[in-house]
């Protein structure tokens, strides 16, 4: 196969990835007309949970179950936090597992609404990347974090939607992201990440920077098509309406006062997994399929 | 609480949720005025439309563009490009001035936000 998109669900005890990645797969299937490929550790669950997979699902990629000890902490708004175990090692291996010459690959938590991501095809490029989301409620609040990796470090690109082609010179950038992953504890304590959890935008955005020759270089990589919206894991997912999407966001440092934001037509990061999971389980069209 | 002050926050509450709203839809404008083409990517907007007139007014058939990556581009049909930039642009502005009094109008959070 030629052009396609890649999903990852990995669930834990209380994170249905599956879940997320099949109604991801429903909205690309809607608005991308692209075959998707789902890489999972629990072809049962799916496969029995959800036995209309095959609509949405064109192949799914077995790997075999990592009882990771790495966990992170997962909001559901300010004032609910969950340790859990957080299985993100696979992503670093997309180049091996992907079946498709050009892959389009997202989180589960990613939910498309427009067909921008069709023009990753168009622009000749080996690797493209997302730079800088938008925050849904940007007039309110200024998430810093997320523009670089640490506060005295580099810029920060996200893992959770890239695009390449399988080049030789993108096998070399998998190999160096595997690389970094392996040598976590040398590579957080460089780049001055104070958190010992590894996470997959940091890798990316270190194979980047070292790839670039250790430079602000604007020219590379190329950031993807269309806004990337972000609702961070402390606004919650109220309601999914068709491609209407609507939040509750907390807009305060100290938290607790909220504003409700409505997103319509755009491809939005629902960090918030557990309300997505409860707003996945309102849509009536997703569960009575 | 005073009537007054209550009042005063009401509209406070209302204008949040109107200032952002609009700056979304101004945000999806933007994403929508792109135009993809020989590998490069344009920001359609005023600028780029007024240079490839310019051109087209001095005779110039084809360009050489540089694009939002500084990325040149050969355009070859120029007249082409303009009739497509030209058609984004009077599409989205349209939308956008749809959503725009759509949000205008409205006089309650529930009604901008059209839940």
């Amino acid at each position: 196969m030629k052009q396609g998109v890649l999903l990852f669900a990995l669930n834990n005890k209380d994170v249905d990835y599956v879940k997320q990645a099949l109604f991801c797969a429903k909205k690309i299937k809607c608005h991308l007309h692209l075959p998707v490929a789902l890489v999972t550790d629990n072809r049962n669950y799916l496969t029995k949970r959800f036995p209309f997979f095959k609509k949405y699902i064109d192949q799914i990629i077995d790997i075999p179950e990592v009882n990771t000890n790495q966990t992170k902490r997962f909001l559901d708004g300010v004032y609910s936090i969950r340790k859990l175990p957080w299985k993100n090692h696979s992503r670093p291996d997309c180049y091996n597992l992907t079946p498709f010459d050009e892959t389009i690959v997202l989180d589960a938590d990613y939910i498309i609404g427009n067909d921008s991501l069709l023009n990753c095809f168009k622009l000749n490029q080996d690797f493209l990347i997302y730079r800088n989301p938008t925050d849904i409620a940007s007039t309110l609040r200024k998430i810093q974090k997320f523009d670089r990796i640490s506060d005295r470090s580099i810029d920060m690109w996200w893992a959770t939607g890239f695009y390449f082609k399988k080049t030789p010179f993108m096998k070399m950038y998998f190999e160096l992201v595997q690389h970094i992953k392996d040598n976590w504890p040398y590579y957080r304590l460089v780049y001055q990440i104070p958190h010992s959890t590894y996470r997959n935008d940091f890798s990316f955005s270190i194979a980047i920077h070292i790839l670039r020759g250790f430079q602000l270089n604007p020219n590379w990589p190329i950031k993807m098509p269309g806004n990337m919206y972000m609702a961070s894991d402390a606004d919650m997912l109220h309601s999914v309406d068709g491609d209407k999407l609507s939040f509750i966001c907390d807009y305060t440092s100290s938290g607790g006062y909220y504003v409700g934001v409505t997103v319509e037509d755009s491809n939005v990061h629902v960090m918030n997994k557990f309300s997505l999971g409860r707003a996945i389980d309102k849509d009536k069209e997703f569960a009575n399929e | 609480m005073d009537d007054r002050l209550e009042k005063a926050l009401d509209f406070s509450n209302l204008m949040i949720t109107l200032n952002n709203q609009r700056n979304l839809i101004h945000e999806k404008f933007l994403e929508n005025c792109v135009h993809y083409v020989n590998g490069g990517k344009f920001n359609v907007n005023r600028d780029i439309i007024n240079f490839c007139h310019t051109l087209i007014q001095n005779g110039q058939k084809s360009a050489i563009l540089l694009d939002d990556n500084n990325t040149p581009i050969e355009v070859k049909e120029l007249e082409d490009f303009l009739d497509e930039i030209l058609s984004i642009y009077s599409k989205n502005m349209n939308e956008y001035l749809q959503k725009f009094n759509e949000i205008k109008k409205n006089r309650s959070v529930e009604g901008i936000l059209n839940i």
